[in-house]
């Protein structure tokens, strides 16, 4: 979209203050402000606003690829709260004609809106999210009834966009140890799966005092979900199954 | 945080927004931080009051006429009382699941500070 080819009336003119940092060049991160001109007689999403504003600082850095909320690069910090460009709607965040727009909080940052995701991925590889099974393959399928199938929705829709786990400050503050809301996710997810059979193994990398029990149940995670997930309740769910467990 | 990582990491707390819950659930263990240290105050009270008849009614006239004694206490209750309902809204939640999807958490949060608020207003006319 060029902004030049929109006729006048139905432009304005809005700040989106970003945060800078260039390894090779800043010792520190700065914010800058840029003026974007977006048309009025639409709304566009906040990527399509960065995209303008690269137009004028071609060095601006983030991440996007899909740009319709499935790939999950996009996740930045958007006033102050988490989501995903492409999908959040500028008129719903912009406030005074002014937008604020940092990289998702806790990571190391690479380049401007880019974050370093290792320490994410790290957490992620370690609930092993993928089924584990012991029994002999059957000859075509493991498969699954329809109501066992249905256990697992609202878990295998996530993206790995990172933005409920960098939202989290048990994740913050140890990031290393606390598995972080997108992880304990899909460990419920592999957990209620009826075809793996690595329940107990799953349970038992779960019962220390970090990798799980460090959700206070804040739920910063469901509220910047940008697919409308519920991390908190499947660690409330693994917590009630270590606990039923334990009682057998 | 990686060792040996000299990038920046974006995490100025003043930037990020914080939701209603996180709001409840930090005061909680900031009123849980209080509570623990006002304690001494509390059982010397206590232990004051149980001592003789003299050392209660002493105590009774010396909190009748020190208002920095009675905005202290008056704290502790008002700490207490939210350190006490925000945990109740806890156990509920870890029990019973009560309060785990987003607008019930936020509900749960409001109640709870709406009924600290009116015991606070209670406190002021029980105390002064």
């Amino acid at each position: 979209m060029s902004a030049a080819a929109i006729p006048v009336a139905q432009i304005k003119t809005i700040t989106m203050s970003i945060y800078r940092y260039d390894p090779t060049l800043d010792k520190k991160p700065y914010m800058q402000d840029i003026i974007v001109e977006v048309p009025t007689d639409k709304d566009i999403m906040v990527l399509d606003a960065l995209h303008l504003a690269k137009a004028q600082e071609p060095s601006l850095s983030y991440r996007r690829s899909c740009r319709e909320g499935v790939c999950g690069s996009d996740g930045m910090n958007i006033n102050g709260k988490n989501g995903l460009a492409c999908v959040t709607p500028l008129s719903e965040v912009i406030k005074r004609n002014k937008i604020t727009l940092r990289p998702m909080p806790g990571l190391p940052v690479v380049r401007d809106l880019i974050v370093d995701m290792k320490q994410f991925y790290d957490q992620l590889e370690k609930v092993r999210p993928y089924l584990i099974t012991k029994s002999d393959s059957p000859d075509i399928e493991r498969t699954q009834s329809p109501e066992d199938r249905e256990q697992l929705d609202g878990l295998y829709e996530c993206i790995l966009c990172g933005c409920c786990s960098t939202s989290c400050p048990s994740f913050w503050w140890n990031p290393d140890k606390f598995l972080g809301p997108a992880a304990l996710l899909q460990s419920w997810r592999f957990i209620a799966d009826t075809r793996d059979e690595a329940t107990d193994e799953r349970l038992d990398d779960l019962e220390d005092a970090f990798s799980l029990y460090r959700c206070h149940g804040i739920m910063n995670c469901v509220s910047v979900c940008p697919k409308g997930l519920n991390p908190t309740e499947a660690i409330s769910n693994i917590r009630n199954k270590l606990l039923t467990r334990k009682k057998a | 945080m990686i060792e040996n990582d000299n990038r920046p990491v974006n995490l100025n707390l003043l930037t990020i927004n914080l939701p209603i819950i996180g709001v409840s659930s930090i005061l909680h263990r900031i009123s849980g931080v209080a509570i623990f240290f006002s304690f001494p105050l509390v059982v010397w009270m206590l232990s004051i009051s149980l001592k003789s008849e003299e050392s209660y009614s002493l105590l009774s006239s010396l909190f009748q006429s020190s208002t920095i004694l009675k905005i202290m206490i008056y704290l502790f209750l008002v700490g207490f009382s939210y350190h006490l309902l925000a945990g109740f809204k806890k156990l509920l939640s870890d029990a019973f699941g009560i309060g785990e999807t987003l607008a019930s958490g936020r509900i749960l949060s409001w109640i709870v500070f709406g009924a600290t608020f009116f015991m606070a207003v209670l406190f002021i006319f029980y105390i002064f």
